[in-house]
């Protein structure tokens, strides 16, 4: 069975992308998540499906608290950065096959604040699920003083740079693109706050080749969407976003980065050729992209391993204006991880949705018909979703 | 100098980790049956399938595959240390492993040759230091 034009995404919600939330994270994921619902012009008996954030609130919880009387499917996707985008995949199969009618997937967490609590504010006890990472973290890369993602990945991105020798244009190119585009983004972090590329070179490295500004704000914020099938879709208030087609791929092995043969083939190089051809679309059909953007440079990874450029190409397709508003292939109109805030990319899938339903204000893509998402998480997991207006 | 933070292992990694100290120099899981390398140490040869293995000691020399090198970090012991260098080592016999240096980050390249030396912990975990090839 192909998913493809089986299901849509009928509802989006967002909270505000805040450092120091006055909300417990709970309420900011349950926020969303009754956003997106009312949104999709439904109330919550109307969902019967549940795909929760890896962590922090539990499936069980979400029902309870929003008045789903019946859940009739659950599962949890744990790829860390790549389950959102993996999920709409899961929603699309469950209302497809008929397991469930309308699923809502939540994302949400204290990103900034569980490491920065407020002095007035009393911590929560509730953790992310750290899955594969916590074990390769804990016991690989923190004995050797790598703690964080940053470092983690620094170990193939310095591969990556010294192989195709890259200049750090591209990277730049990235992040100053993704910090335009969050001037026009009324809920992003860094709004107010525009960058130049003489700040980004001005820039601490954390981790070489990262600089400051080549890594994605914490912040604290959720969000949630309803995917149904297609021929319900039609009948609620906006006009349905299509799931026209979308993978997942992990690397092997996807537990521990150093021992893969090549340690620039990643999770996403396995699902961009099935994403693309479950939709039946190419690379150059393609009018937005929500590119998962951790880190810039991983961004130059994930436009090659779709297509956009050759090994080692992708910082010439960045630069010249190319992934900016008004350009070829605009990235990340709202602001991404580097400059919105950081939620899980399930803010990319949002704003994907507001792209296709014309609804994306100053950040709009002219006529925009296809977008298409990733995700990338954990040690190299990567998932693709391809998103159509419905005509 | 603040101590480094050393984990409490279990499973297969203390395993790998137990051999070595034991041995007193690097060991790696070799499959026994069609004799292929696997590190980290895993239940099942990716090759064969086999699930009988025995941890050998190798040469402990290698070639800089990739390195980190870090300058913000959220353990103060390494913090002090900073900037500072995690090296990818390619051992001779194929698997990698990471590797702490004394080596300055302007010292390493992509393609130096190092060995390895085993830093004990305890009879449970040995941290990898590599050093300039002699």
């Amino acid at each position: 069975m192909n998913l493809a034009g089986q299901a849509a995404l009928v509802g989006i919600g967002e909270t505000d992308y805040v450092r120091g939330s006055d909300q417990h994270v709970a309420d900011l994921i349950l926020q969303a998540a009754m956003e997106a619902i009312t949104d999709a012009g439904m109330r919550p008996p109307d969902i019967d499906g549940v795909i929760p954030p890896p962590g922090f609130l539990s499936t069980e919880e979400i029902a309870a608290h929003l008045g789903i009387p019946d859940v009739a499917y659950h599962v949890s996707v744990l790829m860390g950065g790549a389950s959102p985008t993996a999920a709409l995949q899961t929603a699309a199969m469950a209302v497809t096959c008929g397991v469930a009618e309308a699923v809502l997937v939540c994302m949400g967490w204290n990103g900034y604040s569980a490491l920065r609590p407020r002095a007035d504010a009393k911590p929560t006890t509730r953790r992310m699920n750290v899955g594969p990472m916590g074990e390769a973290v804990r016991n690989v890369y923190a004995p050797y003083g790598l703690l964080s993602p940053a470092q983690q990945y620094s170990l193939y991105l310095r591969r990556y740079v010294d192989t195709y020798k890259l200049s750090e244009d591209g990277a730049a190119a990235v992040a100053l693109a993704c910090r335009a585009h969050a001037q026009l983004n009324d809920k992003a972090l860094m709004r107010g706050r525009p960058l130049t590329r003489e700040e980004y070179d001005a820039s601490p490295f954390i981790a070489e080749p990262l600089r400051k500004f080549d890594c994605c704000v914490e912040t604290d914020c959720a969000t949630a969407v309803v995917v149904t099938t297609l021929e319900r879709a039609r009948d609620l208030p906006h006009r349905p976003v299509v799931y026209l087609g979308g993978a997942e791929g992990h690397p092997m092995p996807a537990d521990e980065i150093i021992n893969r043969p090549n340690l620039l083939e990643l999770g996403i190089h396995r699902a961009a050729p099935r994403a693309f051809e479950r939709a039946g679309l190419g690379p150059h059909d393609i009018d937005v992209l929500e590119i998962y953007d951790c880190f810039t440079y991983v961004v130059l990874l994930q436009l090659e391993a779709l297509g956009y450029a050759e090994p080692g190409g992708a910082s010439d397709f960045v630069t010249g204006g190319t992934i900016e508003l008004g350009g070829r292939f605009p990235m990340n109109t709202h602001g991404g991880l580097l400059s919105q805030g950081h939620c899980w990319g399930l803010n990319h899938v949002v704003e994907a949705v507001r792209q296709l339903r014309h609804s994306a204000g100053k950040a709009q893509v002219p006529g925009a018909e296809v977008a298409l998402v990733t995700g990338y998480g954990d040690l190299g997991d990567g998932s693709v979703a391809i998103l159509g207006r419905d005509r | 100098m603040t101590s480094m933070f050393t984990p409490d292992t279990e499973w297969l990694t203390l395993e790998w980790h137990q051999a070595t100290v034991a041995a007193g120099r690097l060991c790696m899981q070799r499959c026994s049956d069609c004799g292929r390398w696997r590190h980290p140490p895993r239940r099942y040869c990716a090759e064969c399938f086999s699930s009988e293995s025995s941890f050998v000691a190798v040469a402990g020399s290698g070639t800089v595959e990739s390195y980190a090198v870090s300058y913000r970090s959220l353990d103060p012991a390494w913090q002090e240390r900073a900037p500072y260098a995690t090296l990818v080592v390619e051992l001779d016999e194929g698997p990698r492993v990471l590797a702490v240096t004394e080596l300055q980050p302007s010292e390493v390249a992509i393609g130096r040759r190092v060995d390895l030396r085993i830093d004990a912990r305890s009879d449970d975990f040995a941290v990898l230091w590599a050093d300039p090839a002699t």
